[in-house]
């Protein structure tokens, strides 16, 4: 276990290296560069800029000093906000996403488990047309249409209500985080949905469910113990790429709700060739998801115990 | 007289299916009597699981339908009870195990916590209590280190350690009758020959009816008490197993057993598989079923159907075959074809 821990990390920190290396040669592709956006400056001061973030420096040397720092931890001060650390603006920010992208992947795997139960249970009867329906519109309207939708459902019912049920938008309370949490979760909750019911139904005709059945457990036994458990083992092997997923859906979700989460300051700083804050949060970002993709499979090990023992 | 476990009559069984109804079976009867065993045999496909599948009423409903019959377990009625009420005798009064140990139990759940489930839910017991008998059951089906194989899940055994731990978990609960669904096909020779000596030992000690389904005469010849031949979903010939081995009345009976290689030593006796196959059950014929096959076919045989008459001269002997029908209106026309068999069923 512990050696099939340290291949997996070793494999993840040549990934993140790769990222690393394949975002830096991209950001450095596209023209132009972090000081165009400020206002007209001097040829002298520019020259002066360049020297101090080190931009008159070849490519190549760049990339090694950015490599060097990274491994130290640094990812250096962002261009376009004044004084502001890199590792600030994650350390800030983060959480904020964390939070969301966590509350999503709750509520997808716990509404795809259960959504996905009751389709099979009512296979080919209403309920199971009906959920069956909403999950193919889950998979195929993008997330940020979900958002507005989202929005103009709380201000509709705020309205109705005559006074705030749930903020529209920002940050702070739990209140805050439900509904874009709920929209972040969507496509990941119809996913596994789709996925829970079709390995329900393989679990119904397995051998050991005619065991349990022969054994005298109750419907509700079987269910629970020994469909149910086994059926949701294919699906946790797919939250790892779904986390990956519902990162890169935060960002706009971030901003529809307007919440101050890292991703806005990821795009704003694509926007802006913020080369720090791009390098720094997409190294960031990427270690995260690799990270997270092992311990899922980890988790997954507790759960199977065919993985565990091997 | 002694007392009957099981008795099923006329029952049948049919699936529906896009292609039509299939009649599994139709119209089976059979009792297990008390500390016996009786043993199923037929061909592939005849309706054996079936049979014993609605017994216990773990026939998937829909597409199945059990038509017609009765069941009684110690007298009392179980067939069209509902899952709640049948859970009074399944896992308690009849213990099953099935083909292929190595699906049949549960993959994430330990070998010990399935055995001790069954305690939990039929006896009242608490889990630890449950847990410590069912290192029990293991020892006595001869599974070594049994503590620690208890804490072990599926894929860590073999299959036939696993065929043992199925028959440990469907003696929890001290059945009367264990029904053994070609508890041995799945497995290697001679695990098959352990598993079968275990079958008889716990029958000795615990003394309870074995309903055995096979294919294997030899596996009837050795554990058999009273024998029942299916062939396309009914029960063409049933008695004890010295009726069924030295006094068969049935063709198809005689057919299995010259299909059977013989260990008789005199080595040049070869398998030989009856030609031809079973009708299909989507519309079986309304005659004999086995017609098509028989070398003794006779006109009537492919019209009507014989009854399951008693041999005479051999009580508890019955087997469904117009030969039999000693009182048949017309005997001479009756075997009449007999005499021209080698030109008449050429097919
Ligand atoms: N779920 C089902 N749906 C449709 N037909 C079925 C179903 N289960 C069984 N049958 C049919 O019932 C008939 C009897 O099947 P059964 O499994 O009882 O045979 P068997 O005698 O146990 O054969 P084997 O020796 O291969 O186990 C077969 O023709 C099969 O096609
Ligand atoms: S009834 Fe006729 S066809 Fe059927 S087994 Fe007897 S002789 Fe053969
Ligand atoms: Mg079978």
């Amino acid at each position: 276990m512990l050696s099939y821990i340290t291949k997996r990390l070793v494999a993840g920190l040549i990934t993140v290296w790769f990222i690393a290396t394949a975002t830096f040669i991209a950001m450095h592709l596209v023209p132009g560069d972090p000081l165009m956006n400020q206002k007209a400056v001097s040829a002298e001061i520019r020259l002066n800029l360049e020297r101090k973030y080190g931009l008159d420096k070849p490519v190549v040397e760049q990339y090694f000093i950015f490599l060097g720092n990274m491994l130290t931890g640094d990812f250096g001060i962002s261009y376009t906000q004044q004084n502001r650390k890199v590792n600030d603006i994650i350390k800030d920010h983060f959480p904020v996403s964390a939070t969301l992208g966590i509350l999503a992947i709750f509520f997808a795997t716990l509404g795809g488990i259960l959504w996905g139960a009751i389709t099979a249970v009512y296979k080919n009867r209403l309920p199971d047309i009906i959920i069956m329906f909403l999950v193919i519109l889950g998979i195929s309207v993008p997330s940020f249409v979900f958002a507005a939708l989202g929005q103009l459902l709380l201000v509709n019912l705020n309205q109705l209500v005559g006074q705030s049920v749930l903020p529209v938008a920002g940050w702070g309370t739990f209140s805050h985080m439900l509904m874009p949490s709920m929209v972040l979760g969507l496509s990941t909750m119809a996913l596994l949905t789709r996925l829970m019911r079709s390995s329900m139904l393989d679990v119904v005709n397995e051998d050991y469910i005619k065991t349990a059945k022969a054994k005298g457990l109750s419907p509700l036994r079987i269910f629970f113990r020994h469909q149910l458990r086994n059926a949701i083992l294919p699906v946790i092997t797919v939250l790892g790429p779904q986390i990956a997923a519902i990162t890169t859906g935060g960002f706009v979700v971030e901003l529809v709700f307007a919440i101050p989460g890292l991703g806005r300051y990821f795009v704003q700083a694509v926007q802006q060739l913020d080369y720090t804050v791009i390098m720094g949060t997409t190294v960031f970002y990427g270690s995260f998801l690799v990270l997270m993709v092992i311990l899922v499979d980890i988790v997954y090990g507790f759960i199977d115990p065919r993985v565990r023992l091997q | 007289m002694t007392a009957n476990i099981l008795e099923v009559t006329n029952l049948s069984v049919e699936f529906e299916t896009f292609g039509g109804t299939v009649q599994a079976v139709r119209g089976v009867s059979f009792a297990v009597e008390a500390g016996k065993t009786l043993a199923i045999v037929g061909e592939s496909g005849c309706g054996k699981s079936v049979t014993v599948q609605s017994v216990m009423g773990i026939i998937p409903m829909p597409p199945g339908k059990i038509t017609s019959g009765s069941a009684k377990v110690k007298g009392e009625e179980i067939l069209g009870l509902t899952a709640i009420e049948a859970n009074r005798y399944r896992g308690v009064e009849i213990g099953m195990i099935f083909q292929d140990p190595m699906t049949s139990l549960n993959p994430s759940m330990t070998i010990g916590n399935q055995i001790a489930e069954t305690l939990v839910v039929h006896r009242g017991k608490s889990h630890s209590e449950a847990l410590a008998m069912a290192i029990k059951l293991l020892d006595r089906t001869h599974i070594p280190e049994a503590s620690k194989r208890a804490r072990q899940y599926p894929f860590e055994f073999s299959g036939g350690m696993l065929q043992r731990a199925m028959i440990a978990q469907s003696l929890a609960c001290n059945p009367s009758l264990l029904i053994a669904d070609e508890p041995t096909t799945a497995l290697d020779v001679t695990i098959q020959e352990q598993i079968l000596e275990l079958l008889t030992e716990l029958q000795r000690t615990e003394g309870m009816s074995i309903l055995l389904i096979t294919h294997d005469l030899a596996v009837v010849a050795r554990m058999a008490d009273q024998v029942a031949v299916m062939y396309a979903g009914q029960i063409i010939e049933r008695g004890s197993l010295d009726d069924i081995f030295y006094r068969s009345a049935h063709p198809y009976t005689l057919g299995l057993k010259s299909a059977m290689p013989s260990n008789t030593g005199r080595g040049d006796k070869r398998l030989q598989p009856i030609p031809g196959s079973p009708p299909d059950l989507f519309s079986p014929p309304q005659g004999c079923g086995y017609a098509a096959r028989c070398p003794q076919a006779m006109q009537i045989c492919k019209r009507k159907l014989p009854v399951l008459t008693e041999d005479p001269g051999d009580s508890g002997h019955l087997s469904r075959c117009w030969l039999q029908h000693k009182d048949a209106p017309d005997v001479e026309e009756l075997y009449q074809p007999l005499k021209l068999k080698g030109t008449s069923s050429a097919h």
